[in-house]
């Protein structure tokens, strides 16, 4: 059990696991246990990655991880910023999709005993969308018509070939997607019938993913007396992140797009894509965060990679995560955290410029002369 | 509006109110209230932000104040009396529509008559309670003639009430098909290897035009070659070759065309899509008024009150029967249709209600009352003393 809560710990029963747990977090902090610098580092990873996994997972015992959670939302608290708390949410939210796709996909038959056991009926239950989302079977002889009631997720009716539907009330689709997120989810768009909207598994995760997002913000940030002893047993962790959060906020800026200027990594990563390769997630996610920052907006980004094995919709899919409301960006990860994912390879002993790729790519501008905007070549190359 | 005249219908607006009893909305004590007062001039002030215990008992405060317009709030507030909006508490609001004749397209509001713009008014509301039933299926309407140009639905489904003002455009956008992606109605799938189109019938607007598209189909089927053909090239895009492609295909499979499937039929199908799309779109969406349904801090008028404006009364539309109701007769109050009084009229007309035309000249008439009701209330006619 401790297991799931560790990888969930925004399930209502593991918070009751923590508040049943004989620990107080302010004596955790007082101590300065494991699972306070695990919370610290939950927070920096949203700010930095758009995730909150740890980049050593196996330095942290599941009491340790789960313990963080509620340190994190301490320190995001703290921290006085709605951009962060936004921020915060979100990659929360982001890593809790993935390990929900990952738990749902493993066969049955791979798991081992230790492993987290989670059918998607449990994710619907935590979120009380047992009743609202049901699957819709195909019937024989194309289309297909509900099925009956009861918990989603058999997983005997799943096959690699057909995409698996599913019908989700409409006041929750309402509540749990964005218009925003593209025309196929406007309602307009969508095939109602009877209160339930026709939706496909990758969809119903992303509404998951809101789901999610929506019950990390709850309660935040929270309000601190002003004598709260954890405020100050913490001040130092606080005073990083404001760090990482100032540092970050000036980062950007410039709005150029010199592909001849990218540095190394992702040019690599470019290249790979080209050569109709796929990424890995955390491929694309910094080369989008990278593209993003340098101020491309979607439309562009999905031009510049139209012949590459990046798909529109996923590009969209990212950058939008990847842009905030107050038009700041994620950061792009830095050259050490794509190192750890074999993405970066200190190419040109490059880290003595620049220890990320987006200051590395504002160095190599200021040197550079006679730059031609990416996107001004393009212009011509259409009017002509 | 002179005095005599204002004096006349406060008064018999109060007798009314004498002998109604109002049925108060759910959560009554967390609305706000508001209505307009029958004050001299011609302002018309609202008194609003009041709580139902700034009014005090209901009923009584009907009798006493026979208010000349009566509102309550959709939404439900911790503190509805407080007189800021930020500072009420929103819990939760009623989705409402409205459906008023000044906005249908079908209606110029100079050219048709006050039966008219209510009977296509009428034809619209049925038009939104198709989308209400049927693909949202809501259970909790109440439907509402305004006692003005058009109807009001509130819905009380549980689900629907915590729904913001973005989702609730989401709703409106449906119901007018605004946005909607003519393309995206077509789906392509993959089936070991090959792709094959077909038309999103599980719901929505794919559903209704793929309705549009079997009656379409089955029609051609009837027809003889030629006419078939030429019916179909009456479509934009569709020459000879596409027709003939789209008409064998209609007819070797028509299983094919009742399942979606849209692959037999070559390229002109998309042409025959779009076509059908734009007409069912024409012919079904419910003009709601958008701003009504998005603002979730919109007052709407109280159910079993009297409308200012016509002296007919604010009708609650019992579902089985709405097809029989006519608003000309099921909203005359029965307390104005036993007698008649002395109004003046400037100009001569004639009036539609209770199931009769009454001709009123220019000068003194003595008309039944709910005539002349109506006429002071429009503003057409004043009242005059009673030999």
């Amino acid at each position: 059990m401790d297991s799931l809560y560790a990888r969930y710990p925004f399930f209502e029963a593991a918070r009751e696991a923590v508040a049943g747990a004989d620990v107080s977090l302010p004596a955790l902090v007082a101590a300065d246990a494991p699972a306070v610098e695990r919370g610290r580092e939950r927070v920096e990873r949203a700010l930095r990655s758009g995730t909150t996994a740890s980049e050593t997972p196996d330095a942290y015992d599941a009491k340790a991880e789960l313990l963080s959670y509620p340190i994190a939302r301490i320190l995001v608290s703290l921290l006085e910023s709605n951009a962060a708390v936004e921020k915060y949410a979100s990659a929360e939210a982001a890593t809790a999709a993935d390990r929900i796709r990952a738990d749902l996909d493993r066969e049955d038959t791979l798991r081992s005993t230790d492993e987290v056991s989670l059918e998607l009926s449990d994710v619907l239950r935590e979120f009380d969308l047992d009743d609202a989302v049901r699957p819709a079977v195909p019937a024989a002889g194309g289309g297909s018509r509900d099925g009956g009631p009861g918990p989603a997720g058999p997983r005997a009716s799943r096959s690699a070939r057909d995409p698996e539907w599913f019908r989700i009330d409409v006041a929750p689709y309402l509540r749990l997607s964005d218009p925003d997120w593209g025309d196929r989810w406007r309602l307009v768009n969508r095939e109602l019938r009877d209160g339930a909207v026709r939706i496909d598994r990758a969809d119903l995760e992303r509404c998951l993913e809101r789901a999610v997002r929506s019950r990390v913000l709850e309660g935040l940030p929270f309000e601190f007396a002003a004598d709260d002893g954890i405020g100050s047993d913490l001040e130092a962790h606080v005073a990083d992140l404001r760090r990482l959060l100032d540092e970050r906020a000036t980062v950007g800026g410039f709005d150029v797009v010199v592909p001849e200027l990218f540095p190394p990594c992702m040019r690599n990563l470019i290249d790979k894509a080209e050569r109709e390769a796929a990424l890995s997630p955390p491929e694309s996610l910094a080369l989008m965060a990278f593209l993003t920052a340098i101020g491309m907006s979607p439309d562009e980004i999905v031009a510049f990679c139209a012949d590459t094995s990046l798909d529109a919709e996923g590009i969209r899919y990212q950058t939008e995560y990847l842009r905030d409301e107050a038009g700041a960006q994620y950061p792009p990860p830095t050259c050490e955290t794509l190192s750890a994912y074999g993405i970066c390879h200190n190419e040109d002993d490059h880290w003595q410029v620049a220890g990320d790729p987006l200051a590395y790519y504002e160095a190599r501008l200021a040197d550079a002369e006679d730059v031609v905007d990416w996107r001004d070549r393009n212009d011509v190359a259409e009017a002509t | 509006m002179d005095d005599r005249t204002r004096e006349y219908l406060r008064g018999r607006f109060g007798d009314y109110y004498r002998d109604t009893s109002l049925s108060p909305p759910p959560g009554a004590n967390e609305r706000e209230w508001g209505h307009i007062p029958w004050t001299p001039g011609s302002g018309t002030t609202m008194v609003r932000h009041q709580s139902l215990l700034d009014l005090g008992n209901l009923e009584a405060f009907f009798r006493e104040t026979a208010p000349r317009h009566a509102y309550f709030s959709a939404a439900r507030y911790d503190d509805p009396g407080v007189s800021t909006m930020g500072k009420k508490g929103w819990r939760r609001a009623d989705l409402v529509f409205d459906l008023d004749a000044d906005h249908l397209p079908s209606v110029d509001p100079e050219a048709a008559t006050y039966a008219e713009m209510l009977a296509a008014c009428k034809d619209a509301l049925q038009r939104l309670l198709v989308f209400l039933e049927d693909d949202f299926g809501f259970e909790n309407l109440q439907i509402v003639f305004s006692g003005g140009r058009g109807y009001h639905v509130h819905v009380r489904d549980e689900a629907v009430l915590e729904l913001d003002s973005e989702a609730r455009r989401e709703i409106v956008d449906y119901v007018r098909a605004i946005d909607l992606d003519v393309d995206g109605l077509i789906r392509t799938e993959q089936e070991r290897g090959t792709t094959k189109r077909v038309l999103r019938t599980e719901g929505g607007w794919g559903r209704r035009v793929h309705e549009a598209l079997v009656e379409y189909a089955d029609d051609l089927r009837e027809l003889d070659e030629d006419d078939a053909l030429d019916r179909l090239r009456e479509l934009d895009g569709i020459g000879e070759g596409r027709a003939k492609t789209i008409l064998g295909a209609f007819r070797r499979n028509p299983d094919a065309v009742r399942e979606g499937n849209l692959e037999a039929g070559g390229p002109g199908v998309r042409r025959l899509v779009s076509a059908l799309c734009a007409q069912v779109t024409a012919d079904r969406t419910a003009p709601v008024d958008e701003p009504v349904t998005t603002d979730t801090h919109r007052l709407i008028r109280v159910p079993g009150t009297l409308h200012g404006g016509s002296g007919l009364e604010v009708c609650r539309i019992p579902r089985t029967e709405l097809d029989a109701f006519d608003p000309l007769v099921d909203a005359v109050p029965d307390r104005f249709t036993g007698r008649t009084i002395a109004i003046t009229c400037a100009e001569e007309t004639t009036v539609e209600l209770n199931g009769d035309a009454v001709m009123v000249e220019a000068g003194t008439n003595t008309v039944p009352e709910y005539v002349g009701v109506f006429l002071m209330a429009r503003g057409d006619a004043s009242k005059a003393p009673e030999r």
